[in-house]
């Protein structure tokens, strides 16, 4: 580990030491109460695993738990986590997984987290290079990555995760990326529940013309939890953010979405479209939904909406008149109400993949 | 075929149909007219079952069979039919999707296989064409941003795809231009069928010039009020409702 890292995580440590493990009392964390689902387990301090797939030609792989760390990790590890449990996950792991990338690379990649404890990712894309990231979340008692993403001048990244249905439980990620100028960033986030899940993602624009296109949906059904928690920062001028998220909460689950947007002083001509929609199936489903905008610039566009509901009665009753039984109505309008953020998946395969996942568990959920 | 007796319906505890009684018989295109607020899209909707729509005293009895007792969608499959005054728009369901889903229900409610992507491709095809609902409307979200007229015409090419035996009209040509309504009427009149019973319901007496009825019935505060042939539809063009309707609405 060189000087630079210790000193990272010197600091990290410090700051997870002044907070402690995040409970209901801390803003932020409001509507999951890490510290009440771990009950006095905690989180531990074992090493969670990792697991890539096929190495594709332009992709450099370096093994967080070996010494001798190349200077590009050197220089982008752990330098972004100011948050509770990235803090802790950077001061606790001593494993992970270290992604270069330096060309066009047209064939996804597959990253897998696995087993219990904490783990660091860092995928850093060079300049002018592309990459569809293909995320997946084994099930484990608790779980806390720490993913720090660099995006180099005009580098691509589509990354879509898919977080299953898992039971009892706690799976926490903190994403933290940087986007350089003309970088452009899509991010799908599809989760159907667990005990507690949750997915935070903090995005700096960095660079004249950055672009961040969150989306997610989210279908849960029993007593499941599922949480998205977003903070774009608009560093520069001329930066693009959009983020579309749709929940479908049934039985006595609770889905939450987060979504922070600041604008930072002098980054003017930023755009901002945020919309958080979410349908409850039953009186005891909870849907928490929380835009916020932030915005010390004076020339931007920024706009926020979000909705809870349940389904339309009126399309409802046009499908039954037309022959179509209710349990069969109804699955087709929740289908039809999560599409769009679906829709927001470049690759078609990847899109395909969620979308059946996302059948299977309407098919619990209606 | 469709026998109203005394038919009391009340939305939310207020009644709005107050003893109604209507016969149509097996191939009768019979039409209401009625001033706004007289009951006729609450008569639509509740003989296409819609939730809300509470029948308090009376009966409707459909082929013999108490249809007020039946979910939307078993009377779809029984071959009740209600075009809508305001289609309902569907982001995320594609037309050609939601036409091959509730037709294939109808069939499977009716005890007979479903009919495969291509089947059901070229029945809608050869309807549609007739229609002129163009392939890319087909493709389209299910209504959403169709005009007036394309809504209308996708209603009438259900309509076609589902052979009902009871179509029901409600306002069809609401929102439409004379082109539009033609081309309609054209559709309906295509549909007509000595084994269909159709039910036209209508504000204006225009619709009545393209499909002609076999029978006309006033409908003003929830009741009949007044019957006749299609020369009714003239007389009430020329003097109005209030010459008919005696009592306020």
């Amino acid at each position: 580990m060189s000087l630079a890292v210790a000193t990272r995580k010197a600091g990290a440590a410090a700051i997870f030491g002044s907070h402690g493990v995040p409970h209901r009392r801390v803003e932020e964390w409001k509507y999951s109460d890490l510290k009440s689902a771990l009950g006095e387990a905690g989180i531990g301090t074992g090493q969670a695993l990792w697991q890539a797939g096929t190495l594709l030609d332009g992709v450099e792989l370096f093994d967080l738990s070996k010494s001798n760390p190349p200077d590009w990790v050197q220089k982008h590890f752990g330098v972004a986590d100011r948050n509770i449990m990235g803090s802790a996950s950077l001061s606790l792991s001593d494993g992970g997984v270290a992604l270069r990338v330096a060309k066009a690379v047209l064939a996804p990649l597959k990253l897998a987290f696995d087993g219990n404890g904490h783990v660091r990712g860092l995928l850093v894309l060079e300049a002018g290079s592309s990459l569809t990231l293909v995320e997946s979340v084994g099930i484990a008692d608790f779980r806390n990555v720490g993913f720090e993403i660099v995006l180099g001048e005009s580098a691509s990244l589509e990354h879509v995760r898919i977080s299953p249905e898992s039971g009892d439980a706690v799976l926490v990620e903190e994403a933290s990326l940087r986007i350089a100028a003309g970088g452009r960033y899509r991010g799908h986030f599809a989760g159907f529940g667990s005990k507690l899940s949750r997915m935070e993602l903090e995005i700096a624009l960095e660079g004249e013309g950055a672009e961040a296109h969150l989306s997610g949906v989210a279908v849960l059904d029993g007593k499941r939890h599922s949480d998205v928690t977003t903070h774009v920062i608009h560093r520069h001028g001329n930066t693009t953010s959009t983020q579309r998220f749709k929940h479908v909460a049934g039985g006595n689950s609770k889905a939450v979405y987060q979504g922070k947007v600041t604008v930072a002083k002098g980054a003017n001509g930023s755009d901002s479209n945020q919309s958080a929609k979410a349908l409850l199936l039953g009186e005891n489903a909870e849907a928490d939904l929380k835009p916020e905008l932030e915005i010390f610039a004076d020339d931007v566009k920024c706009a926020h909406g979000a909705a809870v509901g349940d389904l339309d009665a009126e399309s409802l009753f046009y499908l039954r008149a037309r022959g179509i039984p209710e349990t069969e109505a109804r699955g087709l309008l929740l289908q039809a109400f999560l599409e769009d953020a679906v829709a927001e998946i470049a690759s078609t395969d990847q899109r395909e993949l969620v979308r059946t996942e996302m059948l299977t568990a309407l098919k619990r959920v209606a | 075929m469709l026998e109203i007796k005394n038919l009391h319906v009340a939305i939310g505890g207020k009644e709005i149909l107050k003893g109604l009684n209507l016969s149509i018989g097996v191939g009768e295109v019979h039409a209401i007219m009625g001033p706004n607020g007289s009951g006729k899209s609450t008569l639509s909707y509740v003989l296409a079952g819609r939730a809300g729509y509470d029948i308090t005293e009376g009966s409707i009895s459909y082929n013999g069979e108490d249809l007020g007792a039946l979910a939307p969608e078993i009377r779809a499959a029984k071959g009740v039919f209600l075009a809508m005054q305001y289609p309902v728009e569907i982001p995320g369901v594609t037309t050609m999707m939601f036409l091959k889903t509730a037709l294939n229900s109808q069939r499977r409610a009716r005890g007979e296989t479903d009919l495969d992507a291509v089947g059901v491709l070229k029945l809608v095809r050869a309807k549609a064409k007739t229609l002129n609902v163009s392939e890319e409307m087909l493709k389209r979200a299910l209504n959403v941003g169709f005009s007036g007229g394309e809504k209308k015409r996708l209603e009438i090419l259900q309509m076609a795809l589902f052979e009902p035996k009871l179509a029901i009209l409600d306002e069809t040509d609401s929102g439409l231009d004379i082109d539009a309504l033609k081309l309609v009427a054209e559709g309906v009149n295509a549909l007509r069928d000595p084994s269909r019973a159709m039910l036209v319901i209508t504000h204006y007496q225009r619709l009545l010039d393209y499909i002609v009825p076999d029978r006309i019935h006033v409908l003003a505060g929830g009741k009949i009020v007044a019957e006749g042939g299609k020369e009714l539809a003239l007389e009430l063009e020329a003097k109005g409702y209030e010459h008919i309707v005696k009592e306020p609405a």
